[in-house]
C-alpha cells in the first residue's frame, strides 16, 4: 500500500520535503530513529494490545548451556522465541557472516511448539545456514556476547552488587546479534503468508518481535549463570540499568542492496516519514504538552549523543556536529516563540538555516516525538506490496518513458560516466561467501559480472537506447528489441508513482560510503547508537531504554 | 528431508539437500534461486526476476517450477535472444528462427503487449508455435487472466487446458503442459473479473538435483575472491570484545 499525495490535505502538501531535498546519501547517512521506526511501531502494539508476555520452558544449565521458550500471546495468535545457549570458545567468536557457532542462536516459531518441534529445532537452529527450518518458523537468529560487558555484569550480579553504571553506558548491551533472518530463508515462512496479520503489516515486525525477545533473553541469561556462580549471594539485575541496555546488532554490506533493491518499500517508509514531518509542520498552533513533550525528547536526544560513540573517524565528525546542533537547539528553545503562527513550521525553517544535516534530521525525529495522535495511523502504510508494481506496462509510448527519464531521473542522466572516478567500484556477489561485496574496478577482476545496483547507470544507459529509439513505439517493442534494459524500465515505471523510490546518488563513485545507505535503513529500524567500524560494517543498538516484557504488563510502555 | 551438512559460512539460504528425497523451497528462496539462475543462464536482469516470478508462482500452487525451469535452462544455455524470443506479428508469435520460444521471454512480452492491439484479447487466437517447459507460461497467463478478466485456452495437438477463475487446471497441468515442448495456440474469452484464489496449496517441493544445477547457473552471476576483497568485507576492528 502506497500513501498517496493526491489523498494527502492540500495544506499539508505543501510542507512536503520533495524527493530531490530527501533521497541524497550524505542526508540519508544522517537518519535518526523516529516515532515511526519498527521497533516502536512494535512496542506500541505490545503495549495497546491485549497481548501476555511469559516463559514457559527455561532449562539451562549452570555454566549457561540450554534453551528456553518465551512466549507472546493475544486472543488470536501466539509467538514463542526458542533461544538456545551455546557455551563458545573466544576464539570462535565472530560478527561476520562467515561464522560458524555463536553464544546464542534462536527462532520465532509461529505458535506454541511441542517437545517435538523443539527437539527439530535444536538440531536446525545452533547451525544456522547449515541447518533448514520450515513454515512454522518466522525468523533464524542468532547473537553474540559483549565479552566486555557480559562478564563483568555476570561477575557483578554472582558478587551480590549491581554492575558498574559507566561500563554499561560503554557497551549498551549484553549480547548483539549477528543475524536476524526472516521471510522465508531458509525454509522459513514466506512473508505473503504473514503479511495480512495485522500485528505484522508493518515491515519487519516479526524480526523485531524476534530481538525484543532476544534482549529478555540476554538479561535472563547473565542473572541465572550469575546465581549459579553465585549462589545466595547473587542478585539481580537493578531494574533502570535493565531499561538502559539494548541488544546490539553487527552488520556488513550485505544490508546496504537492500534499499536499492526495494524501491516501493523504500517509497512507502520515505513518504511516511516525510508525511509526518509535514502534518507537524502544518500544526496552526502548538499545544502546552507537545512543547513539554518536545523538551522531554530533546532531553532524552542530549543525553544520547553523550554516550554514542564511534571510532570511525566520519561519525567521529557527526557526532561533533550533532552534540553542538542539539546544545543549539536547547538553547533555541529557551526562547523560542511558540506563540508566532505556524510554529512548528518555523522551527522547523530555522533547523533547516541553522543545523547541519545530522542536526535537521535529528530535530525530524523531535517534532514527530510530541505527534502521535497525528503521525502514528502512518505507520499502516510503510508495508509494501510489491507484486502489485512488478509488470511493466508496455502500452506506455517510448517518448513518455523518455519524459519521465529526463524528469524524474535528471539527476542521474547529470552524472557523467565515462570518468574514473564515477565508475569508481562496482557491486558483486563473492563466489566464495555469496555475500555482496564491493569492488575497485581498476584493479580487482569481475566487474563483467557487476549486480544492478547502480540505477543512474542504467538508467543512462537505457535513456541512451530511448533517445534513438521510434519515440511513437510502445515500451513493449522496446523490450523485444533491447531485453537488457527491462530492469531499468521496471524501475522508471514505479519511479512514476512511487516519488520517493530512488536514492538520488551515483552508487558506484569513488566516494560513495556503503554506511550512508546502512544508516538509513537502520534507523526505519529504530537503531540508535550507530557506530561505523568501517566504511562498510556498522554496529547499532536496538531496543535501549524500552521495556522489558514485565515493564509492558505494568503499563510502562512507550 | 536429509540435509548434508556443508559450509555454512556461505552468506546465502540456498539449502544443502544431499538426496533423491524431496526437497522443499520457501517462495522467496526459489524466487532468488531461480533469478540468480536466470541471469547466469544470460537472461537480462529483468527477464532473470520474470524467471524468478514464474517459478516461485508454480511453487506455490504445487508445481516444482524450478526443476522445469532447471530443465528449460539447460536445454537452452548458450542460444542467442534472437533464438529464444517470439516475433509478434498478427498472425502469430513465432520465433522467426523457428527455434521453440522462450517461455519466459513468451510470458513476459505477452503481459508487456497485454493493453496492445496485438496483445491477447478477448475473441483473439494466437498461434504461438513451439514453446520450450510450457508449463512455465501458465504464471503469466494466470496473472494476466485475474487482472484483465479474461479466460484462456492454451491447446495443442491432443490437448487443451483453460486458464481462468476456476483453478482446476492445476490438477491437470503437470500431466498435460509438464513436458519439454509443445506447439501452442492461445486463444482468450472474456471472463468475470476475479481475485487470485486464495487457498492454501501447499507448496511444492523441488529435487536435491535442481537445487545443485540452478546453483551451478547461479555461480556464473559471483566472482571468485581474491585478498583484497577478504580483506575489505568486514570489520577492520576485533569483534571479540
Amino acid at each position: 500500500m502506497s500513501v498517496n499525495t493526491s489523498s494527502l490535505a492540500l495544506e499539508t502538501a505543501r510542507y512536503m520535503r520533495p524527493a530531490s531535498e530527501v533521497m541524497h546519501l550524505a542526508r540519508m547517512g544522517s537518519s535518526h530513529p523516529t516515532r515511526l521506526s519498527f521497533l516502536r511501531v512494535l512496542l506500541r502494539r505490545l503495549a495497546s494490545s491485549e497481548w501476555q508476555i511469559d516463559r514457559p520452558l527455561w532449562n539451562v544449565d549452570a555454566t549457561g548451556v540450554g534453551h528456553g521458550v518465551y512466549r507472546v500471546k493475544s486472543a488470536e495468535r501466539t509467538y514463542s522465541l526458542v533461544a538456545f545457549a551455546h557455551d563458545l570458545p573466544p576464539e570462535m567468536r565472530s560478527d561476520r557472516v562467515i561464522a560458524t557457532a555463536w553464544d546464542a542462536t534462536f527462532t520465532l516459531f509461529d505458535g506454541d511448539p511441542t517437545d517435538e518441534d523443539i527437539a527439530r529445532l535444536a538440531e536446525n537452529v545452533p547451525v544456522q545456514e547449515a541447518g533448514r527450518i520450515s513454515p512454522s518458523e518466522l525468523t533464524l537468529a542468532r547473537a553474540n556476547r559483549s565479552v566486555r560487558l557480559f562478564e563483568h555484569v555476570v561477575t557483578a550480579l554472582s558478587q551480590g552488587r549491581q554492575p558498574d553504571v559507566a561500563e554499561i553506558a560503554a557497551v549498551g548491551y549484553l549480547m548483539r546479534t549477528t543475524a536476524v533472518y526472516g521471510s522465508g530463508k531458509f525454509g522459513a515462512s514466506d512473508r505473503a503468508d504473514i503479511a495480512e496479520r495485522p500485528e505484522l503489516a508493518a515491515p519487519f515486525q516479526v524480526e523485531m518481535l524476534t530481538v525484543w525477545l532476544i534482549r529478555a533473553f540476554t538479561v535472563d541469561i547473565v542473572e541465572h549463570i550469575a546465581a549459579a556462580k553465585g549462589g545466595d549471594t547473587a542478585v539481580k539485575l537493578d531494574r533502570d540499568i535493565r531499561r538502559s541496555l539494548g541488544v546490539g546488532n553487527s552488520t556488513g554490506l550485505g544490508m546496504a542492496p537492500f534499499i536499492v533493491r526495494h524501491p516501493v518499500l523504500l517509497n512507502n517508509w520515505m513518504m511516511a516519514r516525510e508525511e509526518a514531518l509535514a502534518r507537524v509542520r502544518a500544526q496552526p498552533t502548538a499545544q502546552p504538552l507537545a512543547i513539554s513533550d518536545l523538551n522531554a525528547a530533546l532531553a532524552a536526544a542530549v543525553t544520547n549523543a553523550e554516550v554514542w560513540h564511534s571510532e570511525h573517524p566520519v561519525q567521529v565528525r557527526k557526532l561533533h556536529d550533532l552534540r553542538r546542533d542539539l546544545a543549539l537547539l536547547s538553547a533555541t528553545l529557551n526562547t523560542w516563540d511558540w506563540n508566532a503562527a505556524h510554529p512548528w513550521d518555523a522551527l522547523w525553517i530555522w533547523g533547516t538555516q541553522t543545523l547541519t544535516f545530522e542536526g535537521q534530521e535529528a530535530l525530524l525525529s523531535l517534532v514527530l516525538e510530541p505527534h502521535g495522535a497525528l503521525v502514528d495511523d502512518l505507520a499502516d502504510h510503510m508495508g509494501a506490496d510489491e507484486a502489485a508494481s512488478f509488470r511493466i506496462n508496455g502500452a506506455m509510448p517510448v517518448v513518455e518513458l523518455r519524459r519521465i527519464l529526463e524528469t524524474d531521473y535528471a539527476w542521474a542522466l547529470a552524472i557523467d560516466f565515462t570518468t574514473p572516478e564515477n565508475v569508481a567500484r562496482f557491486w558483486y556477489v563473492s563466489e566464495e561467501k555469496l555475500e555482496p561485496r564491493l569492488g575497485e574496478r581498476a584493479t580487482e577482476d569481475g566487474a563483467t559480472l557487476e549486480q544492478p545496483l547502480c540505477i543512474a547507470r542504467l538508467i543512462s544507459e537505457l535513456h541512451a537506447t530511448a533517445r534513438s529509439f521510434d519515440g511513437t513505439q510502445s515500451v513493449a517493442a522496446l523490450m523485444l528489441a533491447h531485453p537488457e534494459h527491462r530492469f531499468a524500465v521496471r524501475r522508471v515505471q514505479i519511479k512514476k508513482h512511487h516519488p520517493y523510490a530512488e536514492v538520488q546518488d551515483n552508487l558506484i563513485a569513488a566516494d560513495m560510503l556503503p554506511i550512508d545507505l546502512l544508516r538509513c535503513k537502520l534507523a526505519f529500524f529504530g537503531a540508535s547508537q550507530f557506530d561505523p567500524r568501517s566504511d562498510r560494517w556498522v554496529r547499532i543498538n536496538l531496543f535501549a531504554g524500552a521495556p522489558f516484557p514485565d515493564d509492558i504488563k505494568a503499563g510502562g510502555a512507550t | 528431508m536429509s540435509i548434508e551438512s556443508q559450509d555454512q559460512t556461505r552468506g546465502d539460504s540456498t539449502p544443502f539437500f544431499s538426496d533423491t528425497q524431496p526437497a522443499s523451497l520457501s517462495c522467496n528462496e526459489a524466487a532468488s534461486l531461480c533469478m540468480k539462475a536466470a541471469r547466469g543462464a544470460d537472461m537480462s536482469w529483468g527477464m532473470a526476476e520474470e524467471a524468478g516470478f514464474a517459478a516461485a508462482w508454480l511453487v506455490s500452487h504445487g508445481i516444482d517450477g524450478p526443476s522445469h525451469l532447471r530443465a528449460h535452462l539447460e536445454r537452452v544455455d548458450g542460444r542467442d535472444w534472437a533464438d529464444l524470443c517470439p516475433t509478434v506479428t498478427p498472425d502469430g508469435w513465432h520465433n522467426a528462427n523457428g527455434q521453440p520460444a522462450c517461455p519466459i521471454i513468451l510470458g513476459a512480452t505477452m503481459c508487456d503487449y497485454a493493453a496492445l492491439p496485438e496483445g491477447p484479447k478477448t475473441g483473439t487466437t494466437i498461434a504461438l508455435g513451439p514453446v520450450s517447459a510450457p508449463i512455465l507460461l501458465v504464471p503469466f497467463l494466470a496473472e494476466l487472466a485475474q487482472s484483465n478478466a479474461l479466460a484462456f485456452k492454451l491447446a495443442w495437438d491432443g490437448g487443451a487446458i483453460c486458464i481462468d477463475i476456476d483453478e482446476t487446471w492445476r490438477e491437470t497441468a503437470l500431466a498435460s503442459v509438464g513436458v519439454p515442448q509443445l506447439s501452442l495456440t492461445l486463444s482468450a474469452k472474456a471472463a468475470e473479473s476475479h481475485k487470485p484464489f486464495a487457498g492454501s496449496t501447499p507448496n511444492a517441493q523441488t529435487t536435491a538435483a535442481t537445487i545443485a544445477a540452478l546453483n551451478t547457473f547461479a555461480k556464473r552471476t559471483t566472482v571468485p575472491a581474491t585478498e583484497a576483497s577478504r580483506a575489505s568485507a568486514g570489520s577492520t576492528l576485533s569483534d571479540n570484545d
